[in-house]
């Protein structure tokens, strides 16, 4: 435990402090802050037109643009997140400290979860900064905190998933930029797996498509439910990535 | 059991890169307190051995046992007792001395209350303590290597394993590095590999010599120097009658031959202090002029040659 935090208080340090996660927030920050004047601007017509009240006007929000938001978020986190954690490991690698990282007392998993936790770390910076944009909304509009809350509960177990498969990304190679590349690619086929499938005819396939489908698990965190079995989804495929990534980790002990 | 102050045994370690032998059936012990030179040319397998006995890569076959644990049943007794050097310095550019040692010190298991003192002394040994707030990558290369000598150095392990750790510095700071090994040893077991001859020299007890993968010679370095006497030299310098000076010489007992050039003789022979005070004796009846007799230091220099020649 005390090799966990430890290693990852370092990554999460080094990368934080690095010009690339200030150019990546100062990228994240001009993005956001143009998409989310658009999608205000929109709502605003569209409410004007049909006259909308109080209660009535809160939902809405949450349906229009807190969730176009959401989806740009999203977006920009697909690309950006493999960028932050593409150098966890294979930089180790590269610089050789990986020799000095496997020749201490720590094991695998230590290696492993610890840099998962720094990945994780950095990743809610990032979502931190993008919350700021609907609670700062509550000055212009009412709407219920919490919804917004389990909204964005969704899509930080969603950054959790991003960041371990980075992790992963970055495990099996000296390059930083194949391993960005890995990172988006997988992360890319993680959004749009289900997608093909959830309209098919066969029950099971259909039904498969919609569980492995991140876009179905946020739609019920958007409508304010958490649901067991989204839970059991996130939880399950991240672990999964990062214990792919200590396998890889451990592995390079036999080669 | 084996003989328990060997703090580091090595069996029939077998290391293959593919089809590719790197290391093959290497078999030795170093004792405790002991300071042994790891010499090869490159290529011999110094890398790949110390890379398997600190833990970081697996051998193919053979077993390494530290302080009587197994390196791979129990990796973390072996790990913790192991300050490595290894190749390339384990270092990040993009931090700050102090604080890279400091978490070294942490991921060696060093208990936090510890850690400053220990950091602390790590720098004053190898010389650190006036850059200890500057950013690794802003540091020169023989700086660098220091940071990566203070990194084995601060857990304050029972044994160091270092690989090449004078490469890239100047000869001042070599010689600080010989300083600092000789102030290690006796509370570290030391094992460092180089294909400098006069770093063993300058530092080791014992050299092993190793080539394509296997032991060629394994000595103290008294007993090595003593495998040469058997046939070295001696260069003389006189000032006149070299030639009745070298025929004299060849009737010494124990000079085995005597070649001339000019005013320079070398002699060859079985060297011992009776044999050269013969020959200065010898010098001093031939009213020679003796300036100069020397006995060229290429001791080793030839052992090792030769025994990493015949491959
Ligand atoms: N990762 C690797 N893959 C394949 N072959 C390797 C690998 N590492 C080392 N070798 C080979 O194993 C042999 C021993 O290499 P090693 O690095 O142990 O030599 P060395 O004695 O440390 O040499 P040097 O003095 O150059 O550092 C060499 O022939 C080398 O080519
Ligand atoms: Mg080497």
């Amino acid at each position: 435990m005390r090799s966990i935090l430890l290693i990852a208080k370092k990554d999460f340090k080094q990368v934080v402090t690095s010009p690339l996660f200030f150019v990546i927030c100062a990228f994240c920050t001009i993005v956001w802050t143009i998409m989310y004047r658009v999608f205000l601007q929109q709502f605003a017509s569209q409410s004007m037109m049909s006259m909308m009240q109080g209660s009535q006007a809160g939902q809405s929000l949450m349906n229009t643009v807190f969730m176009q938001h959401i989806s740009v978020v999203n977006l920009v986190l697909i690309f950006t997140l493999p960028a932050l954690m593409m150098r966890l490991i294979s930089e180790e690698k590269k610089l050789h400290t990986y020799d000095l990282l496997l020749t201490s007392p720590v094991s695998s998993t230590d290696i492993a979860v610890g840099k998962f936790l720094a990945g994780f770390g950095i990743a809610t910076v990032l979502l931190f900064v993008s919350f700021l944009y609907p609670a700062f909304t509550r000055i212009l509009a009412d709407f219920n905190w919490s919804t917004l809350f389990v909204l964005y509960f969704g899509i930080w177990l969603l950054t959790a998933l991003y960041s371990a498969v980075g992790l992963f990304a970055s495990s099996f190679t000296e390059s930083a930029l194949l391993s960005l590349f890995i990172g988006v690619v997988f992360n890319l086929l993680i959004w749009f797996a289900g997608q093909s499938g959830a309209g098919s005819d066969i029950q099971w396939v259909a039904s498969v498509s919609n569980y492995i489908s991140v876009g179905q698990h946020l739609v019920h965190f958007l409508k304010g439910m958490i649901k067991i079995s989204s839970l059991v989804f996130f939880v399950s495929s991240t672990a999964f990535f990062v214990f792919l990534s200590q396998r890889v980790v451990e592995s390079s002990r036999w080669r | 059991m084996a003989d328990t102050s060997n703090i580091i045994e090595i069996r029939e370690l077998t290391k293959n890169y593919g089809d590719r032998r790197a290391i093959d059936h290497l078999s030795f012990n170093v004792k405790k307190g002991e300071v042994v030179g790891f010499l090869g040319p490159n290529g011999a397998g110094k890398t790949t051995t110390m890379k398997i006995v600190t833990g970081f890569i697996a051998p193919t076959t053979g077993e390494v046992k530290i302080a009587g644990y197994d390196v791979f049943e129990d990796p973390y007794e072996v790990k913790r007792r192991i300050g490595y050097l290894p190749e390339t310095p384990p270092v990040y550019g993009d931090m700050i001395v102090a604080d890279y040692l400091d978490f070294v010190a942490r991921l060696k298991g060093v208990e936090s209350s510890r850690v400053p003192g220990l950091v602390a002394r790590a720098l004053e040994k190898t010389q650190l303590t006036d850059v200890r707030k500057r950013l690794i990558q802003n540091l020169s290369k023989g700086y660098r290597q220091r940071v990566g000598l203070a990194q084995a150095i601060v857990s304050d392990p029972e044994i160091l394993i270092l690989d090449e750790p004078t490469v890239g510095l100047d000869p001042r700071q070599v010689a600080e590095i010989r300083r600092l090994l000789q102030e290690l040893r006796g509370s570290h077991t030391i094992v460092l590999s180089t294909h400098i001859l006069s770093e063993v020299q300058a530092t080791c007890d014992r050299a092993i010599i190793i080539n394509g993968g296997r032991i060629v010679a394994e000595d103290t370095l008294t007993g090595l120097t003593n495998r040469l006497r058997g046939n070295s030299q001696i260069h003389i310098r006189v000032r006149r009658n070299a030639s009745d000076l070298a025929q004299a010489l060849e009737r010494v007992s124990g000079v085995t031959e005597v070649e001339m050039s000019g005013m320079q003789i070398r002699v060859q022979g079985h060297l011992s202090d009776d044999l050269i005070e013969k020959i200065s004796e010898a010098a001093v009846q031939q009213r020679a002029g003796l300036l100069e007799m020397t006995q060229p230091d290429a001791g080793l220099e030839n052992i090792f040659i030769e025994l990493t020649s015949q491959h």
